[in-house]
């Protein structure tokens, strides 16, 4: 055991020096650690509020839909949604399924008239009583837990047939505010043209600035009144937890199978095309910073691990001439760098959790992302993959960057390296 | 059998494009339990004497044999286990690793002879104690006296019962008292133990108490 001995105490022998090679390490594994965290917290909250203001974890329409939906809307519909749905409710991943319809159409305010979205939603499920508030925390939570969060009024009750709330942008365009009255004009579902007064309840706002541009929500009732059916477009089903999505889709996929219905699937992954690519961005970003901090620490260790070699070319000398072999000596160096990188990891470790908590705990306020109007408030998540990651990083970084010094160091020749002083 | 001999050996350094010869043809043969003074100036080859017996340099031309067997077949490998299982070795700066403590640094070339732990260190126990300097153990090298360190690399060469000692002006570095205490000590194991040594100096106090003395000039025996 005296060779780890050796290793290890000749790591405290340049004690500046090996502070600054464990400071590099350190710094590397709080930086990735805290980097993972900060990507997961974006991934987490882009993710979350996706699902919960639009998508779902996973969304149900009848079969065709998905290929003729987009010109055929209207064939497509569900009809006796609630079997279904009580059928979906039964599996213990699910949290709830509501009904939904979209739908186009014209609004006016008597002066001004654009086209929009309709989103026909049930409110017993779909609360969105979160508000926007000063505090960027809250507002940030809100949107992450409601999805849908409300800038201003508030959410319309199921028994208000004739309340909607519209998208900020939608508002916008079309000059309205909450309390105004609109006339809204779209088609039925057998192709005559209807008609409906609404009241504006309030103003939502979302994570997707797309989203607020043309939609607006209202009663799944409201809708079906308005396009003349008492079906619907699609069941959205909201699960307890996201990481449940593929194992609830294969076992609802088994379910309307055996059971004869005519139904087709699609996961919140399918249609998240911008958090995909988003998610497929920021991780070619982690991968750039992974390098970089990968060849920081192995150049730190490298010099520190060449100057060792270079000042106890003596004591090689020395070991060399008491009989130690060649392997003898690129153990010895071998050693010293995996301590370094063991105690810098293990360092790391703590000081990356302790940096990433307290950041996380004053939070960092961040623009809005691309397609987004909303600052946001950063809470940098810890992620233990990271920490593992981490940790591997500094030992096998530090072993790969002593394999060339300690080969130089085994190379050496003993009377050479004797004369050495 | 002559536990070291050298037949014509020769040694040819280059520097730069330059060559230089410093051994011309030297042979010698040394009989086990001998202690023998190299002597001669600096640069007369004694140090490159010492080191071709040690198995770290190789003749350029010539033959050495340790024990009868010729060190230039040996691969690097069985030339380290031969150093480790047959010589002990002393140098003039004391070559201590400084993070060890005496006992560790006793103990450390044992490492590469297949003796268990407890014996290693039994054997680094007795040979600290032997040199008188039981009591520092624990002391790592810079908390000890020149002459202690010394004491520590003779016990560090004599720990594992090496047939030959190889000491490259053990005495240089210490004062004149020191020195002598130093050769007294191994003139002392010389004679208990029928150990082997060869070392070299140029200090005629010193010389004064080889059994042989080989007078070293210009890269020849004189």
């Amino acid at each position: 055991m005296i060779a780890p001995l050796i290793a290890f105490r000749n790591i405290f022998r340049h004690k500046t020096r090996s502070l600054i090679t464990l400071s590099t390490i350190v710094f590397g594994c709080v930086a990735l650690i805290f980097a993972g965290g900060f990507f997961e917290d974006v991934y987490f909250k882009m993710r979350e509020s996706y699902i919960k203001s639009y998508t779902g974890h996973i969304q149900i329409f009848k079969k065709g839909f998905l290929e003729h939906g987009r010109t055929q809307p209207y064939n497509f519909l569900i009809d006796d949604y609630e079997k279904i749905c009580r059928e979906v409710e039964s599996i213990k991943t699910v949290k709830f399924i509501t009904p939904r319809f979209e739908f186009s159409g014209l609004v006016s305010t008597g002066e001004n008239t654009i086209s929009f979205m309709g989103m026909g939603v049930e409110t017993k499920n779909e609360k969105a009583n979160n508000e926007i508030t000063n505090n960027l925390r809250q507002s940030s939570n809100n949107l992450t837990v409601g999805g849908v969060v409300m800038l201003s009024g508030e959410q319309f009750k199921e028994s208000e047939t004739y309340s909607i709330t519209l998208g900020k942008g939608l508002a916008q365009a079309i000059g309205a505010k909450t309390g105004d009255g609109l006339v809204l004009l779209t088609n039925t579902v057998n192709g005559s043209v209807n008609a409906l007064d609404v009241n504006v309840k309030g103003i939502f706002y979302t994570s997707s600035k797309a989203f607020d541009d043309h939609f607006m929500r209202m009663n799944l009732k409201t809708s079906q009144k308005l396009l003349g059916t008492n079906a619907v477009q699609s069941l959205v089903v909201m699960l307890n937890d996201t990481s449940n999505t593929k194992i609830t889709l294969n076992l609802l996929k088994q379910k309307f199978s055996s059971q004869g219905f005519d139904l087709e699937l699609r996961s919140w992954e399918e249609v998240s095309d911008f958090y995909n690519q988003t998610v497929t961005l920021f991780n070619r970003l982690f991968l750039i910073l992974k390098i970089v901090i990968t060849i920081i620490v192995i150049l730190s260790i490298f010099n520190t691990m060449n100057m060792a070699v270079f000042e106890r070319i003596s004591e090689i000398g020395t070991i060399m001439a008491l009989g130690t072999k060649q392997s003898g000596v690129i153990s010895l160096f071998m050693y010293e760098g995996l301590f370094l990188g063991i105690l810098g990891g293990t360092i790391g470790l703590f000081a990356g959790g302790i940096v990433t908590t307290i950041i996380s705990s004053i939070g960092i306020p961040m623009p809005p992302p691309p397609g987004a109007t909303m600052m946001w408030l950063s809470e940098p998540k810890l992620i233990p993959s990271m920490f593992v990651f981490s940790f591997t990083l500094s030992v096998l970084t530090s072993i790969i960057s002593t394999v060339y010094p300690a080969y130089t160091a085994s190379r050496l020749e003993i009377a050479d390296a004797l004369r050495n002083k | 059998m002559a536990i070291v001999s050298l037949d014509n050996v020769r040694k040819e350094y280059l520097l730069g494009k330059t060559a230089l010869l410093a051994l011309k043809g030297i042979s010698l043969k040394v009989e086990q339990g001998e202690f023998i003074a190299l002597a001669g100036p600096s640069g007369s080859g004694k140090t490159t004497v010492l080191n071709i017996i040690g198995c770290f340099d190789k003749p350029t031309s010539g033959s050495v044999s340790i024990e009868g067997r010729p060190i230039t077949e040996l691969s690097n490998n069985q030339l380290a286990q031969l150093r480790a299982d047959k010589i002990g070795f002393i140098f003039q700066g004391f070559n201590l690793l400084p993070v060890l403590t005496a006992l560790e640094n006793i103990e450390y070339p044992l490492l590469n002879r297949n003796f268990l732990p407890s014996e290693r260190l039994r054997r680094a126990k007795e040979a600290l104690e032997n040199v008188g300097l039981g009591k520092f153990a624990k002391h790592k090298p810079l908390e000890l006296s020149g002459g202690q360190q010394q004491r520590v690399a003779i016990a560090r060469a004599i720990a594992g019962q090496p047939q030959l000692i190889l000491a490259d002006e053990p005495t240089a570095n210490l004062d004149h008292k020191t020195g002598t205490e130093i050769l007294a000590l191994m003139k002392k194991i010389n004679q208990e133990k029928k150990t082997t040594f060869i070392f070299s100096t140029h200090d005629q106090k010193i010389m004064d108490m080889a059994d042989r003395l080989i007078k070293i000039w210009d890269g020849e025996i004189i």
